[in-house]
Parts: C-alpha cells; sequence; structure tokens
C-alpha cells in the first residue's frame, strides 16, 4: 500500500466523518453516509488522489441496498461503501463529478431499483426490456425470484 | 411571401434539418446488438443516445445460484473473443478470498494465453477496420494471419474460442511439450506481419483518408468519460493494468506500454498494431523463461466470507470483477465489467460532429463488439419517411461518399 494514497485517502475520510479500513495489502475500504458521498468522490476526484473509476456495483443487504464505489490508483484498490433504504430507495448521483459514472448508475437503477438524483439519465431504460412491469421487483434483489420474472414476461410457455 | 409564410418556413428549415437515426439493434453477422438514436443536423451527428441490453442474460443473476467453480466457466462464456480475460479475473477475484497461492508456472502459462488472446482481438479487429473503409484486402490478409494464433491457441487448450484454461489457484493444462520452438516461429512471423501492416495503414490512402482525425477525443474528456485500455492510450493516458496493477506473471517480465497521442482512429489503429509487436514480445520471452513446477493447486468447493475485486487488462481495456461470499457453496454477489461498457460514453462523444458515412467506422474503432450495423432505419422528419438501409449498404455509401469527396 502507498503511504501517501493512504494517508491522502484517509484525511478525506475524516471530512466525510467516515474510517478507512484496510482490508488486504492492497486493498482498502471506506464506509460513507449517503449524504457526504458526493463531498468524498469529489474530493478524491478534484484533487487527483484517484482519477480511475472502475465501476460502481449494488448490493441487497437485506434490509439496505448498498452501493460500492470502485476507484483505484497504482496498485491500489478503495471501495467506498454506503447503503440507501430498501423501499423508495434514492441516492445522489456523482454524474456532475464524474461524467463516466451515468451509466454505471443507470444500470444500478435497473437492477436494484435505486433512484440517482440529478442523473440526467434517470426516466430511461439501460438493459431492462421497456415491457418490464413496475410492480415487478429489481431482478437482482434476492427477493426477485427468476422463474417469476420469466413467467411475468411470458418467456415461459403456460404448463411447463 | 408574406411575414407569417417566412416565420414558418425558416420553423419548417430548421425541423427538416434535424433528423432522428434510430441505429440497431439486431445484426446477426456481430457479437453484441446494442442501439444508438442519432440526432443529426443535416448529415452531422449532433446527440447521441445508448440502449443496450438486448443480449443480457443475467449472469449476476445466475451466478448467485451456481457453484463457486461452475461460475468460472459461466462467465468464461461472456464474450466469444476475450473469453480467457473473463475467467481469470473472476479466478483471481476468488482466489484473492482465499489462502492458496497460484503456482509459478501457473501465472506464466495465464500470461501467454492472455497475450494470445491479445493478438487474435487485435487482429480481428485491424481486419474489420478494412472492411468497414473498403479495404478488404487488409482484411483477408490479417484474418488469415489470425488463423496462426488460434491454431496456438488449440494446440494449447484443444479450443479456438473457450479455452476453458483457468481453474483455481493454476491452470487445467499444462503446456504441449516442445512447443516452444514453434510458438517463438509463428510469434516472429506475426510481428513481421505487424511491422509490414503498420506501413499499410501509415501510406495507403484508402485508410488514411477514412481515418485521420476521425472521431477526436480529447485526453480530459477521456479521462473524466472513464475511458478505459486503447480507448484511454490513444489520447496518451497510461491506462494498462498490466503495468499500473501487475497480476499474473506481468511483474516478472520485461514490456512497456504503448501510448500515442493523436486522438483520432488513425492513432487507434497505430496504437493497436504496435501492442501485437509488445504482445508477441512478451509470448516469446514467457516461453522461453517459462519455468518448472506444479500448475495448480486444488482447493475446497467452499469458499471463506468476505469480498474481493480484481481487475485485468483484457484486450479492449479494463475488465473488472468484484465477489462477495458469505461462507457458501455459492457466491452471494459477483459483479462484471466489461471494457465496452465503460468505453460506452467515450463512444457517443467520439460520434458527435461526425457524418453518417463515419458511423461504421467509428463504432469499429471502438470496439468490434457493437453490434448493429445491419438495421440502420432513416427518419425523415419533414416528410415522416422512413427507410431502412443494411450494413452492407451503409458500407457501400461511405465508400463512395469518399470517393466523391476525392475527386
Amino acid at each position: 500500500m502507498s503511504e501517501v494514497f493512504l494517508q491522502r485517502v484517509e484525511s478525506c475520510a475524516a471530512d466525510a466523518k467516515s474510517k478507512v479500513t484496510q482490508l488486504r495489502t492492497h486493498e482498502l475500504l471506506t464506509e460513507v453516509e449517503q449524504e457526504y458521498v458526493k463531498q468524498y468522490v469529489s474530493k478524491l476526484w478534484n484533487d487527483g488522489i484517484t482519477r480511475r473509476l472502475s465501476t460502481i456495483t449494488g448490493l441487497d443487504l437485506g434490509q439496505k441496498i448498498g452501493i460500492v464505489y470502485h476507484f483505484w490508483q497504482g496498485k491500489d484498490v478503495l471501495h467506498v461503501r454506503t447503503t440507501v433504504p430498501k423501499t423508495n430507495a434514492a441516492a445522489v448521483s456523482i454524474v456532475d463529478i464524474i461524467p463516466g459514472a451515468i451509466l454505471y448508475e443507470m444500470e444500478i437503477h435497473d437492477l436494484f431499483g435505486v433512484t440517482f438524483g440529478g442523473n440526467p439519465w434517470m426516466d430511461k431504460k439501460l438493459l431492462l426490456p421497456e415491457s418490464w412491469p413496475d410492480d415487478l421487483p429489481p431482478p437482482l434483489l434476492k427477493t426477485s425470484k427468476p422463474s417469476e420474472i420469466r413467467k411475468r414476461l411470458k418467456l415461459e410457455v403456460e404448463g411447463k | 411571401m408574406s411575414e407569417t409564410k417566412k416565420v414558418e418556413s425558416a420553423g419548417l428549415m430548421k425541423y427538416s434539418t434535424e433528423n432522428l437515426v434510430p441505429f440497431g439493434p439486431i445484426h446477426p453477422a456481430l457479437k453484441e446488438p446494442e442501439y444508438f438514436k442519432l440526432v443529426l443536423e443535416g448529415e452531422k451527428i449532433v446527440e447521441v443516445i445508448p440502449r443496450i441490453g438486448y443480449v443480457h442474460r443475467g449472469l449476476e443473476k445466475a451466478a448467485e445460484s451456481r457453484p463457486w467453480v461452475q461460475n468460472m466457466y459461466m462467465f468464461e462464456r461472456t464474450c466469444g473473443i476475450c473469453s480467457f480475460v473473463h475467467s481469470l479475473c473472476y479466478g483471481q477475484a476468488v482466489e484473492g478470498l482465499t489462502m492458496y497461492e497460484v503456482p509459478k508456472r501457473a501465472k506464466y502459462i495465464r500470461l501467454i494465453i492472455a497475450e494470445l488472446e491479445r493478438i487474435h482481438s487485435h487482429l480481428l479487429w485491424v481486419g474489420l477496420m478494412g472492411h468497414w473503409a473498403g479495404f478488404e484486402t487488409l482484411f483477408m490478409w490479417v484474418w488469415r494471419d489470425r488463423e496462426i494464433v488460434l491454431d496456438i491457441v488449440e494446440a494449447i487448450s484443444g479450443n479456438r474460442v473457450h479455452k476453458s484454461m483457468n481453474a483455481f489457484c493454476g491452470v487445467r493444462r499444462d503446456m504441449p511439450e516442445n512447443m516452444e520452438d514453434r510458438i517463438v516461429e509463428k510469434m516472429k512471423y506475426l510481428a513481421d506481419r505487424a511491422r509490414y501492416y503498420r506501413e499499410v495503414i501509415d501510406t495507403e490512402e484508402t485508410m488514411l483518408e477514412r481515418t485521420e482525425k476521425v472521431g477526436k477525443v480529447s485526453a480530459d474528456t477521456a479521462e473524466k468519460l472513464c475511458a478505459v485500455g486503447p480507448m484511454a492510450r490513444y489520447v496518451g493516458i497510461q491506462h494498462d493494468v498490466r503495468l499500473n496493477a501487475p497480476y499474473a506473471a506481468y511483474d516478472e517480465v520485461p514490456f512497456s506500454i504503448v501510448t500515442r497521442n493523436e486522438g483520432d482512429v488513425q492513432g487507434l489503429l497505430r496504437l493497436r498494431l504496435d501492442e501485437l509487436l509488445v504482445s508477441t514480445d512478451l509470448v516469446t520471452y514467457a516461453v522461453k523463461h517459462l519455468p518448472e513446477g506444479p500448475t495448480r493447486v486444488k482447493i475446497p468447493p467452499i469458499i471463506p466470507a468476505g469480498e474481493h475485486s480484481s481487475h485485468c487488462e483484457a484486450p479492449r481495456g479494463e475488465i473488472f470483477y468484484y465477489v462477495k461470499s458469505t461462507g457458501g457453496r455459492t457466491p452471494d454477489r459477483v459483479k462484471s465489467r466489461q471494457p465496452t461498457m465503460a468505453n460506452l460514453p467515450t463512444a457517443l462523444e467520439m460520434l458527435k460532429g461526425q457524418t453518417i458515412a463515419d458511423v461504421p467506422i467509428v463504432l469499429t474503432a471502438i470496439d468490434p463488439c457493437f453490434g448493429c450495423m445491419d438495421r440502420m432505419s432513416f427518419l425523415d422528419t419533414e416528410t415522416n419517411k422512413t427507410w431502412t438501409w443494411s450494413g452492407e449498404k451503409l458500407r457501400q455509401y461511405g465508400i463512395k461518399y469518399y470517393k466523391e469527396r476525392r475527386t
């Protein structure tokens, strides 16, 4: 782990009232409250601490939905994790800081049902078909069953 | 003409020059159907809106109900070109959760296969660029040479495309005996061919005309749009996971990455052909310095609880896998992000300001994984008339457009 990288990440985390955990030699994790995510990411990106965003991952954590931003710089990887409630899941968008995140947020919107406030393409679908029923839970939630999806989307021949 | 009519006419003119061109989504000859809504002003593209997901097979959901090892071969089937690197990246992410080490010989074999895959992918791409630019001879030559790599891959793994070489903490097959001389000789031949093709694209008028100053993007824009791999390197960004965060045996072999500063399709062609030379050198070095020893460590089917991520350099750029285990026989969550997804925003930026005639060459330049060339329908908003062009018609149109401009 690069000492400089660790120190800079820790100083940003302190501003966002969160702590940095070292998972492995080159892997860091920061748990950030939703309200501080934008401030934290903005500092990481604009101060040049990391200019590489691999992707954003959605997680079903039972009562909540986890959103993990994966950054890296050299050999070091930084996961920034935040959570949002499952019902009326809403998160803040980072598209105005990192425009390249637009499709990753759309993907989580499609697959986990999280709405990112500030993302201009939240009204569009990226992966799911236009015919996706509104009352069907987003497909990557643990409660969503593939058999149910197939049935509702009429992908299964009746009687089988 | 009265004042009112003039205004109406002016309004109509503005309206009629703004055309919407639905581009895609289905093309049987290419690998991924995708759909782009192109907003045109005259012939210039001003806005592009993507719509993907036509071949979304729900692999991440499927992975949650399959054993760890079965997922490795399922994720290998994500792509028909860079299949190996998917299983490698997923494998590395899972290996990070265990306490087992990958044997050194296996790391070298992984490097050899990954680089052979890069050579075959880059050759395939150069051939397609020739095809879309109307330079069929280049397409035929390059694809003939690509067979050499596929033959080597088949001799090592038994398969041309889905190698199924990876296992957790090792590889499933050892390198066949007496392959060294053959591989070294073929790599030398391929390097010579790459040098020749480099000369061709630098001097051939057809290619220069179609690729120079086409699809321009600045380094700052590419970085903000999270471009990866060749799409970042062609604007001068040092973005290569092999060098930035070495995996497999990349920290033990000497190599340097290629970057260019042109920031146009011509620069991408030069970059990928130069990368072929790096890859042939890497394979030659690794084959000559292949260490002795075991090729695999067997690990239990239950992976300890935890979360880990891994990234590798696929032929098209950084590929990313994140795995989360709760200590069971199946993963709790697997996230996979392919380079084309990361490069899509940059691709949309490249298309802006181009003409319809440039669409095939720019889309191919981004990545041949964009299917959809065969169903392009045009809509004239003034007359509400629609018509459809096949991929071949569009290709012919592009060639004719540039021929007429030349005379």
